[in-house]
């Protein structure tokens, strides 16, 4: 049976032990994230996870959103969960003060969003579109816009959808056909048809502020002729509050494999009245700001799946009693010994594991980066951040939602037959899981976007931030008899690293197939290696922690460092040679052979 | 044929003055007079402060400050029997036939019998000129048009009258080929001659089509520029460049002496914007701005661009076309594009080119001379039949017909035809008679470019070639981007070596025809490889770098250099290797390494280092020879013509120099056989350097000059890896260190400065602004 107890002990060791969480607390703007307040953010976000919203998850996937006349309601006990998610001001732990968030770090907050994941990852898709609405509006809307629709949205009064497919382009956003035309009140009329609209509408709020991408009549074409522009399902009158709905509509929802609880919407705008957000043409760039968020937090997404897979399969092959160890009886007083004796089952445990820790503290990382780049005092140290924002985003998306299905499959797979079973719950996280590859940029898409934007950006500066601490690393830790197991096969994976990103800058240069070709592997074997070196850095931490109070799970860390060392980082080579054979048994494939 | 030992300018303006600069680069006597000025202590003021302004002048019109003493000033009442014993006497004097008259009666009366007379006009016809003068000056007269600034444009217009003397026109066409580096193109005696004219034309029909059809200044520069092959100046940049007041002058003049007949009239029209431009004082760069102006108010700096239409300035708008965007560099998709981007590229060209067509044989006697004057004079990437030719002639005359525009006779002749063909390995331009010829080359010319057309390479690769250039003598190319060096350059090098020992050759050039003989290392290759932490991979490179060097250095066989334009870090390195160089006289040579945070790291500063202490000229004792190399490298010296480059020995003193970039090739491969006989590989060079010693005072100097602002913090830190390669690292005089030593010091130092991020900094903002980063 699916089970979830948030990871706590795993998230204060990445927040306090990784990283120095606690050094956040001395940016500008950061002065309330003390260390208690930290730990109390997160041992509440345990209990509305492990309380509210993980019990609603199964049953919101079987009774999914129901569409009627219009109005999309979502399932039984999904209402009362948001008012108990907004009374928490959940809604606002990551917003500006200035709208009434709590302005608290997104290293937190990132903590935060894994356990909503875990939980229930349709209901967190709600206020998570809302939190991205509310970013790309605070980056490049007015102040009037700002003042009039962030308060609302960060009190989760109000919720946010982003519409940008049409049901003709999705990746390719410079084909896009819905119209805006400027009104002579400084408003714009948006008429056209955005599908895939997850949260475009539902019974949760009393408003939606949905920011439409749309082509104002002067455009150049393609992607250099799109604008942003704020829409609300009710317009919203000077004094706040709400008046006439607005020429918005949802026309149906689509019917899916995963994420039931999560309303998929066909959106109509017909002659809706929207306002510009930033300037016109420079739409994608607002869109990018608030896609960039996104693609993190879907990335989380995997992350939270997985955890919450390994642990539902954790608990079954501890008691799941099914034959004997093929070494010998385990458990003679039991009629067979647990499924865990097995080293198959504990290759898929161990693996999932592996993957959720590595995965967790590389969040970290990354997200620490977020607010280092909002706050830190020295522009170059913002600048640095920055990079590695950059550079890590199509990783994180990519890689953690790659192995958040590999895991939620294991996670079913230890189950055998009942994990096909939907009474247990482990067959959802596996749909569930599947979205996250595809939405928000595919994972094709993440790849391209590593090898064609952020590869060669700067002659490769943003690959600087990543490459120059693992190479520091791994020549100051090589010569240490106690960290070779771990600098050494890091090491190795990391050349290789270095070899496929030589490769495909060079022979991508002279043919873009070729990084075409090696763009999946590469960012497989880039997310390997970046997971490498999180084990190896845990390893080192929990090396010198081995007794004491917490010896169990500092012993725990190095063992499953060790078991990534040794089983899943050598995956490196196998991906530096499919890189490296490049495009031709693929682009000389006669079409008309497919 | 006479020579030219002394010649002399009269007018000291801009192009006078220039003109006789460019005379003393080429290491000839030249004596410069203008009138007396009226109430001024010194008679000759105007030539003496033409001379010191021009010293100071930036781009320089003295390849090298000793050159300004071959200027002797004088003034025209007092000096005139300084000409007496010139060769070649330049009138630049005002535009009036009758002033430009009265002065050539009074060289009459003092010029040597013989000399040669030649007026820099670029708008009377010569035949008014010599017009009532006696026919002996008429044999002597001939007109000789130079382009501004004088040293750096290459065409020089030569227009002959119907009574100049063969000898004479053979005698300038020589001296100004040979010694001056011109391309001469013979005009015949029309008004504009050819390149003026042409410009005029386009120039005209680029801001009528702009007007009309509704382009704002910044898309109608970016139209006619790249895809046109324009310089990034675009035609509206020009205006500014050349004077908007200069322009009403030009078209009454073109107006008035054109026959009623020809198409310019066509597009000459008056353009009102044009007045007020100049009442209220935009007269270009020269004036309070143009098209374009630096809005400096309030304190800010805002590149604005005028509306062409209401005649305001509004800040610069980055031009969005869709046919920029979609014909990217092909030109006939450019002139099909709908858009109005489209349309303008179609209306300027239609215009332009077929105007060209009509010059011949009015203005010249071949299409050679057209596209040749207008390459070399307005610094155009393709002649005007070279871009007939992109387009396809049959495919341009159709259009022009289809839009009822006028087909000149050379275009119906060409019938469908290319205007160029390679054939048998020779490249022919069209004639007016319908058949094809050989372009003709001077003799002493030889280019790359027609070896290429008529063979194949030895060897290539990605970044360079192999050719054979006869007599047994190889060139070895550089074709990268901006010709800058990489692992296969380098791997070439290597070859090179291999090929000409075993295919039996006897010697070696290094040369190429692109607009820079090589920039340096490829920056990008070396920053990416340090971003992903590729040290050892990084190291590895640079030890190749320094073996192919060697390779060279050593070969059994003479290797000349023969560069032009920019030879920086790694290309300065490969010239330092070479037995000798001849260089092109505008080669700007230069180990600017510091410049992008790192050192020499391709033997540069074991060879400056050697070459210093070999200098017979030095001080004595080992410390003035380290100083003399850690001065040049450390503030990235820059020699600003091939013999500036001497000074600093980028250059040996006895290197060549070549004035005409055509004859490069051609005097590079007749040095590199002179040394053949009895060629022996040089003996490599010792050190015994100073030392730490020597280390700690250029640091004190570098300190001092931290302290005065004049140097960067990081400036300290690259100075001080400097100093330890160049003082020879852990040694002293006792120890005598071999050329290996020298470049381990060097691959140190370099991989320790890669390995510091604001080497890397500077590395980054050179690629992406072109502009060396203070940090």
């Amino acid at each position: 049976m699916a089970t979830y107890k948030a990871p706590l002990r795993d998230m204060r060791f990445v927040f306090n032990e990784l990283y120095d969480g606690s050094k956040l607390a001395e940016l500008s703007g950061y002065e309330e994230a003390t260390p208690d307040l930290v730990d109390a953010v997160l041992e509440e976000s345990s209990k509305l996870c492990e309380q509210v919203l993980f019990p609603i998850n199964r049953s919101g996937d079987e009774e999914g959103c129901r569409f009627e006349n219009g109005v999309v309601y979502t399932p039984k006990g999904f209402k009362e969960a948001y008012d108990t998610f907004v009374e928490g001001g959940w809604t606002a732990i990551n917003c500006d003060p200035a709208y009434g968030g709590q302005g608290l770090p997104k290293f937190l907050d990132a903590m935060v969003v894994e356990m909503i994941c875990s939980s229930n990852l349709s209901f967190g898709t709600y206020p998570g579109l809302t939190n991205g609405a509310y970013h790309a509006i605070t980056a490049y809307g007015s102040d009037e816009l700002k003042d009039k629709y962030l308060p609302n949205m960060v009190a989760g009064k109000w919720s946010g959808a982003m519409c940008l497919t049409e049901p003709h382009c999705g990746t390719d956003l410079g084909l896009l056909r819905t119209k805006a035309v400027p009104q002579d009140d400084g408003s714009h009329k948006i008429t056209g048809t955005k599908i895939f609209i997850t949260a475009g509408e539902h019974d949760l709020t009393e408003n939606i502020i949905h920011l439409v991408l749309a082509r104002l009549p002067d455009a150049p074409k393609g992607v250099k002729g799109i604008s942003l522009f704020l829409v609300p399902k009710f317009l919203v009158k000077d004094d706040g509050s709400l008046g006439p709905r607005n020429g918005v509509a949802c026309g149906a929802i689509e019917h899916k494999m995963g994420i039931k609880a999560s309303s998929t919407c066909v959106m109509n705008f017909d002659d809706a009245t929207g306002w510009l957000v930033g300037e016109p043409h420079k739409g994608m760039r607002a869109m990018f700001k608030m896609m960039n968020t996104e693609r993190l937090m879907v990335g989380i997404q995997g992350l939270g799946l997985a955890e919450v897979a390994y642990q539902g399969a954790v608990a079954y092959a501890r008691e799941r009693l099914q034959g004997r160890a093929l070494t010998g009886v385990k458990h003679p007083d039991k009629p067979a010994d647990p499924i865990i004796v097995h080293p198959d089952v504990r290759r898929m445990l161990l693996t999932m594991r592996a993957y959720t820790e590595g995965c967790r503290a590389l969040a970290g990382w990354v997200s620490m980066s977020l607010d280092l780049m909002g706050h830190h005092p020295d522009p170059r140290a913002r600048q640095e951040a920055d990079d590695l924002v950059a550079l890590l985003t199509p990783i994180v998306k990519a890689l953690f939602t790659d192995l958040g299905f590999e895991a939620t499959n294991l996670g079913m797979q230890v189950y055998g037959g009942h994990g096909y079973i939907r009474e247990q719950g482990m067959e959802q996280y596996v749909r569930d899981a599947r979205i996250t590859q595809v939405y928000e940029g595919t994972n094709g898409v993440q790849a391209l976007d590593l090898v064609g934007r952020k590869m060669p950006a700067h002659a490769g500066r943003y690959l600087r931030r990543f490459f120059h601490p693992v190479a520091a690393f791994i020549e100051e830790k090589q010569a240490d008899p106690v960290m070779q197991e771990f600098a050494l096969p890091l090491a190795k994976a990391f050349g290789r690293l270095q070899q496929a990103t030589g490769h495909i800058a060079r022979a991508g240069m002279a043919n873009p197939d070729e990084a075409g070709a090696g763009a999946s592997e590469y960012l497989r074997l880039f997310g390997l290696v970046a997971l490498g070196y999180m084990w190896a850095r845990m390893a080192e931490i929990a090396l010198a922690r081995q007794d004491g109070d917490e010896a169990a799970f500092y012993k725990a860390k190095l063992d499953t460092a060790r078991f990534y060392m040794q089983r899943i980082l050598p995956q490196a080579g196998g991906l530096y040679s499919a890189i490296s054979a490049g495009s031709r048994t693929m682009m000389a494939f006669d079409e008309a052979a497919f | 044929m006479a020579e030219i030992r002394k010649a002399a300018v009269i007018g000291a303006g801009v192009m006078g003055a220039g003109i006789a600069a460019h005379i003393a680069n080429a290491g000839v006597p030249v004596v410069l007079l203008d009138i007396v000025p009226t109430g001024a202590p010194d008679r000759s003021a105007l030539a003496k402060g033409a001379i010191e302004k021009m010293l100071k002048a930036d781009p320089a019109p003295f390849m090298h400050q000793r050159a300004a003493r071959l200027i002797t000033p004088g003034n025209l009442e007092d000096d005139l029997h300084l000409l007496a014993d010139a060769d070649w006497i330049v009138e630049a004097v005002i535009e009036r036939p009758d002033v430009k008259q009265g002065l050539y009666r009074k060289l009459e009366e003092v010029r040597r019998p013989g000399s040669i007379v030649s007026s820099n006009t670029s708008t009377i016809p010569l035949a008014m000129l010599t017009h009532g003068l006696p026919e002996g000056f008429a044999r002597d007269f001939l007109v000789t048009h130079f382009f501004n600034p004088p040293r750096y444009m290459r065409l020089l217009e030569v227009v002959a009258g119907p009574s100049t003397r063969p000898e004479a026109v053979r005698t300038i066409r020589e001296f100004c080929d040979v010694r001056l580096g011109k391309g001469v193109v013979d005009c015949k005696d029309r008004p504009g001659f050819i390149a003026n004219r042409l410009g005029i034309v386009w120039m005209q029909s680029s801001v009528v089509g702009a007007i009309d059809l509704e382009l704002t200044v910044e898309e109608a520069d970016a139209v006619v520029g790249r895809p046109m092959g324009i310089p990034k100046t675009g035609v509206f940049g020009l205006f500014d460049l050349v004077g908007i007041d200069l322009m009403p002058h030009v078209h009454a003049s073109m107006a008035a002496a054109l026959p009623k007949t020809d198409a310019y009239h066509a597009i000459a029209r008056d353009i009102p914007l044009f007045h007020r431009m100049i009442e209220q004082g935009y007269t270009g760069r020269k004036g309070k701005g143009g098209f374009y102006r630096l809005n400096r108010a309030g304190g800010g700096r805002v590149k604005e661009g005028i509306d062409l239409s209401t005649g305001e300035y509004r800040p610069t708008m980055a031009p969005s076309l869709d046919s920029l965007d979609e014909a990217k560099s092909n030109l006939r998709a450019l002139v099909e594009h709908p858009d109005k981007g489209g349309r303008y590229a179609w209306w300027v060209l239609a215009r332009t080119l077929s105007y060209a067509a009509g010059l011949v044989p009015e203005a010249a006697d071949d299409i050679v001379a057209i596209d040749e004057a207008m390459r070399l004079g307005y610094n155009w990437r393709w002649g005007p039949f070279e871009l007939i030719d992109k387009l396809g002639s049959g495919w341009f005359v159709e259009r022009l017909r289809a839009d009822g525009l006028p087909v000149p006779k050379l275009l119906e002749v060409a019938d469908g035809r290319p205007f160029y063909r390679v054939e048998g390995g020779r490249p022919q331009y069209l004639s007016l008679e319908g058949d094809y010829r050989d372009v003709a080359r001077p003799p002493g010319v030889l280019l790359l470019s027609d070896v290429k057309l008529r063979s194949k390479p030895l060897a290539k690769n990605a970044s360079a070639a192999l050719w054979d250039i006869g007599d047994g003598v190889v060139c070895l190319e550089f074709t990268s981007k901006m010709n800058s060096l990489d692992t296969e350059t380098v791997a070439m090098i290597g070859r090179a070596v291999a090929t000409v020992r075993k295919g039996g050759f006897k010697a070696m050039v290094i040369h190429n025809e692109g607009a820079n003989f090589s920039v340096g290392a490829n920056l990008g290759l070396v920053l990416f490889a340090a971003n992903i932490a590729a040290w050892p991979e990084i190291e590895a490179i640079i030890k190749a770098g320094q073996d192919a060097m060697k390779a060279l250095k050593y070969a059994p066989f003479p290797v000349v250099g023969a560069p032009s334009g920019m030879a920086l870090g790694g290309g300065c390195e490969v010239l330092l290797h070479c037995d000798a160089v001849q260089a092109h006289a505008e080669t700007y040579a230069g180990l600017v390494e510091v410049g992008v945070g790192v050192v020499p790291g391709w033997g540069g500063c074991k060879e400056m280092l050697a070459r210093w202490f070999a200098n017979p000229k030095r001080p004595a004792g080992p410390v003035p020879p380290v100083a003399k190399v850690f001065e040049t490298i450390s503030v990235a010296t820059v020699a600003k013509s091939a013999a500036e480059a001497k000074d600093h020995l980028f250059l040996r003193p006895d290197d060549g120099i070549t004035m005409n970039r055509d004859r490069l090739l051609a005097d590079a491969k007749a040095r590199a056989l002179a040394m053949v006989p009895g060629y022996a590989t040089p003996e490599p060079p010792q050190f015994n350097l100073p030392g730490p010693t020597a280390k700690a005072a250029m640091s004190l100097a570098v300190d001092v000059f931290r302290q005065m602002g004049k140097a960067t913090e990081h400036d300290v830190v690259v100075a001080d890896a400097l100093a330890d390669v160049l003082s020879g690292g852990d040694t002293d005089v006792t120890v005598t260190l071999g050329e290996d030593d020298l470049l381990a010091l060097e691959r140190q130092a370099f991989m320790r400065l890669l390995r510091t991020p604001a080497t890397l900094d500077r590395m980054e903002h050179m690629l992406e602004t072109g502009k060396p980063l203070r940090n």
